[in-house]
């Protein structure tokens, strides 16, 4: 028996305390980091790590082993997280408008100097840091629950397509717009303020 | 391959998703287009800047927190499950 079939036992038994407690200790990180990049606020963030593990113990059931465990985890906490985002905002902000994934035209980089640090020089720029976050921020929520699974939290493309609920090949679309909006951002900010 | 072209194939690339005709057009391109190899190079320290802002942990007191505020939603569902308001 695989350790991921023992933990899945283990949490669809009468006492799940255990392989709970043991999910915890491995997903609250990446999952606290994914609803902090969707909703951009620390608060909501604990909020939805304690609302995924919760409902993953009152659905634990319902988990057939379709996806990993991990996958099921992060389809509860994006789902909880897009949730806090529809309540503050009950109408789609412009923003908002669904992407379109077909034919989406991407636009030719614009700022391109050089930048002369390495990523682990520029973060420690406290400026640049809140420039980061406000970058992903002003991502459509579309496009930055991709970027934050598939480039922060390091899931392949088709765990990401089942999460969200769409496409390997839309994935793919979404990444890479998302990947070109932080990089021209990014790099106004870096020719701006740091000379390249 | 022109630059546009580079541009739309440019997440291909850095995911080592594209076939060997393609990625030495990739190659060829980059090798003589300053534009593009910076585009190249600024996208992946971007890719680079976000996974390494991700990949720091929640702070200790925090965690502690979250694991206590889950183990006593998980008390009190046992003290009183779902359903039990209405079995009287």
């Amino acid at each position: 028996m695989s350790e991921e079939t023992e933990l899945v036992a283990a949490l669809q038994s009468e006492q799940p305390e255990a392989a709970l407690g043991l999910l915890f200790e491995r997903y609250a990180d990446r999952i606290y980091r994914l609803a902090l990049g969707i909703l951009g606020d620390t608060g909501s963030a604990e909020d939805v790590v304690q609302d995924t593990f919760l409902s993953a113990l009152t659905h634990r059931q319902q988990f057939e082993g379709r996806s990993s465990l991990a996958t099921w985890l992060y389809r509860i906490a994006t789902n909880a997280s897009l949730s806090r985002l529809r309540e503050r905002s009950p109408l789609p902000l412009p923003e908002e408008d669904p992407v379109s994934d077909e034919g989406a035209v991407i636009p030719l980089p614009k700022e391109l100097t050089e930048w002369r640090f390495t990523p682990d020089q520029m973060l420690l720029d406290g400026e640049l840091r809140e420039e980061l976050d406000k970058a992903v921020q002003r991502l459509p929520d579309s496009l930055r629950v991709v970027f934050l699974l598939r480039d922060v939290q390091e899931l392949t493309t088709e765990e990401t397509a089942d999460i969200v609920g769409i496409s390997v090949g839309a994935v793919k679309v979404r990444l890479h717009r998302a990947r070109l909006e932080l990089r021209e951002r990014l790099a106004e900010y870096v020719a701006e303020t740091m000379g390249g | 391959m022109n630059c546009e072209e580079l541009i739309k194939y440019l997440s291909d690339y850095i995911d080592n998703n594209l076939d060997e005709a393609l990625r030495a057009d990739a190659e060829e391109h980059l090798r003589t287009c300053h534009n593009c190899h910076v585009a190249l190079d600024t996208t992946k320290k971007t890719i680079l800047i976000y996974k390494e802002l991700g990949g720091q942990p929640i702070p200790a007191s925090k965690r502690s927190d979250l694991y206590a505020r889950l183990q006593k939603a998980i008390e009190a569902r046992k003290e009183c499950p779902p359903g039990t308001e209405n079995s009287a």
